[in-house]
């Protein structure tokens, strides 16, 4: 790989009229009454930023830049590296090691329709997916297949070179005319080419790390999916609308959509592996084992929530995922903070909690009491005969807290880039931060941000607030705030970019996949205003 | 060396002699095909988890794996499915422990659709894996019995 000079475009021209510090201020309260459109202004200009070089091939390189995370779901490592002592998770979001009859081999039992396919009755290739949906669900357990309903959310998004005989497998099902049983979601592309602030020579590195990328966006709509503005790991986001009604069967992709579906929907569905979601959503049958069952929907773990005060979700989450690895834990302590019922303010916790459960951990379903559906309708009922008891207090967090490693190639350096909305961002979370980034830039009588802000949300989503806050969007824009519908993590996970970047963060699943530095939101909007590492 | 019997779950069932290739630790699929994965390898399949100490740098080409599980990402059964097709995957996948469902995705895959069969045993306990070296002489059976020695 050649030796790139970083670019960065950052606003740098004099505002047109309407600037920051004109602003309306009822702007800064989030809430505008004057919804006319905004309009753009400001000129951007190119700086110069730091380079780097990786050589071909060179795999150290490329694992020092995409930091080894310390969880289980992207790769199992501790974070110098090092596989996890005792690491046994079997991947499915339910613990299957405990399964009595495990080691006896399991025969499902198939309806006519069923065994018509696999007979090869509606053709070779239909036939051999449910052959593949079959085979793996007997290995968990699986007596028999269930119907699944809503709609597909894959996690096959991103296609480096090796993608090639997968993508082949899938173009066989496509030009058998095999279709998913409804029109999917898919988590984002790994670039943004129209919105994210890259210099060429960065688009270019993009291109060559996923070669193969327009092969899958074409193989993806030729097996039914929804177009690109669908692409979101959030896209059980109302504006995106891939919310099916509780206790539908699923296969989805995608740890941190898995988490929330089957926790805050109330849907139900396994951690699938790339690929086996397809194979699932092509026949629209999934195998009924894990998180399909009553018994494995239970909790093993009482997770007690002791803080003084309200924590960050985000380490709340990395403590339960440390501890329960892939177990269904029941948080208690948590509803207070949470308004007590699943709202625009408390998805917010909820996403940013659930989705590092399954970053710093594999956790595919959690309970929060009085809050999540079944957790608000069945109780304690739900914790498993013989749980275990943790308790999350202020000293527990500051320990797992601490834990966490400056990742930065230059320790001392300044921040280069604030990313916000892993997973996407929601509507009530994008308003929050207009709100808290345009009134700090006021108070500190300031027009733009310090470094570049790229907040990652579906376009969905982001239409929906430029129509409902139109002003606090141009006021966010023209401050320099960037709305990408990226995948923040491959954006950052690039070979390369690791070495030229020093991101932080306010997602706790980011800090897990790439070298951000995790802040709390406060001192995150000094970061924002000041381009400064609080003291 | 005295020859030990092992009776596991046969995952994808087959015949086959060779020799064992141990790892104690699971055994991270991606991190170990990352020169064949996004490196442009294509000829072997060095190890490329400088973690492992027992398998870094070695070629895994056809290997018989023995180790207590897979780890990593969910990346990792298409891995196996990718150097299953450059014709450097393992021969054969011996586990101590229960297999997880990313593996078996790639392996049924790879099986069903490619119809490259990795021969996989799972649940062949502690006892296995503590005996078992690099080197050992391996013989599985149809039925989930692997011989060592």
């Amino acid at each position: 790989m050649d030796r790139r000079q970083f670019v960065k475009l950052i606003p740098a021209g004099a505002l047109a009229s309407g600037s920051l510090l004109a602003l309306n201020a009822n702007a800064q309260d989030g809430k505008v009454q004057d919804k006319a459109t905004g309009t753009s202004g400001g000129d951007q200009g190119k700086v110069t930023g730091p380079s780097a070089s990786v050589k071909p091939g060179d795999y150290k390189e490329y694992m020092k830049n995409i930091h080894n995370p310390p969880g289980s779901d992207p790769f199992g490592l501790d974070e110098q590296g090092k596989g996890i002592k005792g690491f046994r998770a079997v991947g499915t979001g339910s613990n299957v090691k405990d399964r009595p009859d495990a080691d006896k081999p399991v025969k499902m039992k198939l309806t006519r329709e069923e065994q018509d396919i696999l007979d090869g009755k509606q053709g070779p290739e239909l036939a051999k997916v449910m052959k593949t949906v079959v085979e793996h669900g007997q290995l968990f357990g699986a007596t028999e297949l269930v119907e699944l309903g809503g709609a597909p959310h894959s996690a096959m998004f991103s296609a480096p070179d090796y993608m090639d005989s997968c993508l082949t497998i899938f173009e066989r099902c496509a030009d058998a005319g095999l279709k998913a049983y409804a029109p999917y979601t898919i988590n984002p592309r790994p670039w943004d080419l129209y919105n994210e602030e890259i210099s060429s020579k960065e688009a270019t590195m993009a291109l060559d790390g996923y070669k193969l990328q327009n092969r899958l966006d074409k193989l993806h709509m030729r097996l039914g999916s929804r177009n690109r503005k669908a692409w979101s790991c959030t896209s059980y986001l109302p504006e995106v609308g891939n919310h099916p009604p509780l206790g539908t069967n699923v296969a989805w992709a995608e740890s941190s959509a898995v988490n929330y579906g089957n926790s805050v929907l109330g849907i139900r569905s396994n951690r699938n592996a790339v690929a086996m979601e397809l194979m699932c959503a092509l026949i629209g049958k999934a195998p009924k084992f894990g998180l399909l069952t009553d018994e494995g929907r239970k909790a093993k773990w009482l997770i007690e929530l002791r803080t003084k005060g309200e924590p960050n979700w985000g380490v709340v989450g990395a403590a339960i995922g440390f501890k329960v690895v892939e177990d269904v834990p029941y948080i208690v302590g948590a509803d207070k903070y949470m308004g007590g019922k699943v709202s625009p303010e408390s998805i917010v916790k909820l996403k940013m909690m659930g989705s590092a459960t399954a970053s710093s951990g594999a956790v595919g379903l959690y309970h929060v009491e009085g809050v999540t559906p079944e957790a608000a309708k069945q109780g304690r009922d739900l914790l498993a005969e013989g749980y275990q008891t943790y308790v999350i207090d202020d000293a527990e967090l500051a320990r797992v807290r601490g834990g966490y490693k400056n990742l930065w190639d230059d320790k001392n350096g300044k921040p280069t880039r604030v990313h916000i909305g892993c997973p996407h961002a929601t509507f009530e979370e994008i308003r929050q931060w207009g709100v808290r980034i345009t009134k700090a830039l006021k108070e500190a009588k300031q027009e733009k941000v310090a470094i570049p802000v790229n907040i990652g949300c579906s376009r969905f989503v982001e239409e929906h607030f430029l129509d409902e806050y139109p002003i606090l969007y141009r006021d966010m824009k023209r401050a320099g705030v960037t709305f990408t519908n990226i995948c923040i993590l491959c954006f950052s996970g690039l070979a390369g970019f690791g070495k030229l970047e020093r991101p932080v963060t306010n997602s706790s699943k980011a800090r897990v996949y790439t070298n951000a530095r995790l802040y709390d939101d406060g001192p995150l909007t000094q970061i924002i205003v000041t381009g400064e590492v609080p003291s | 060396m005295a020859k030990k019997t092992y009776k596991g779950r046969p995952v994808l069932p087959g015949e086959l002699t060779g020799k064992a290739l141990v790892s104690r630790e699971p055994f991270n699929t991606t991190v170990s095909y990352i020169d064949n994965l996004f490196g442009g390898v294509t000829d072997k399949a060095p190890c490329t988890d400088s973690d492992n100490n027992e398998l870094y740098g070695t070629d895994l080409s056809g290997m018989i794996l023995c180790t207590p599980q897979t780890i990593g990402s969910t990346m990792g059964g298409i891995a196996l499915i990718g150097v299953a097709e450059l014709g450097v995957g393992p021969k054969a996948m011996l586990f101590s422990a229960h297999i997880d469902s990313l593996s078996a995705a790639g392996l049924v895959i790879e099986d069903v659709w490619n119809e490259k069969r990795i021969i996989t045993i799972d649940q062949l306990g502690d006892e296995f894996m503590k005996s078992v070296n690099t080197g050992d002489p391996i013989a599985i059976h149809e039925d989930g019995t692997v011989e060592v020695g």
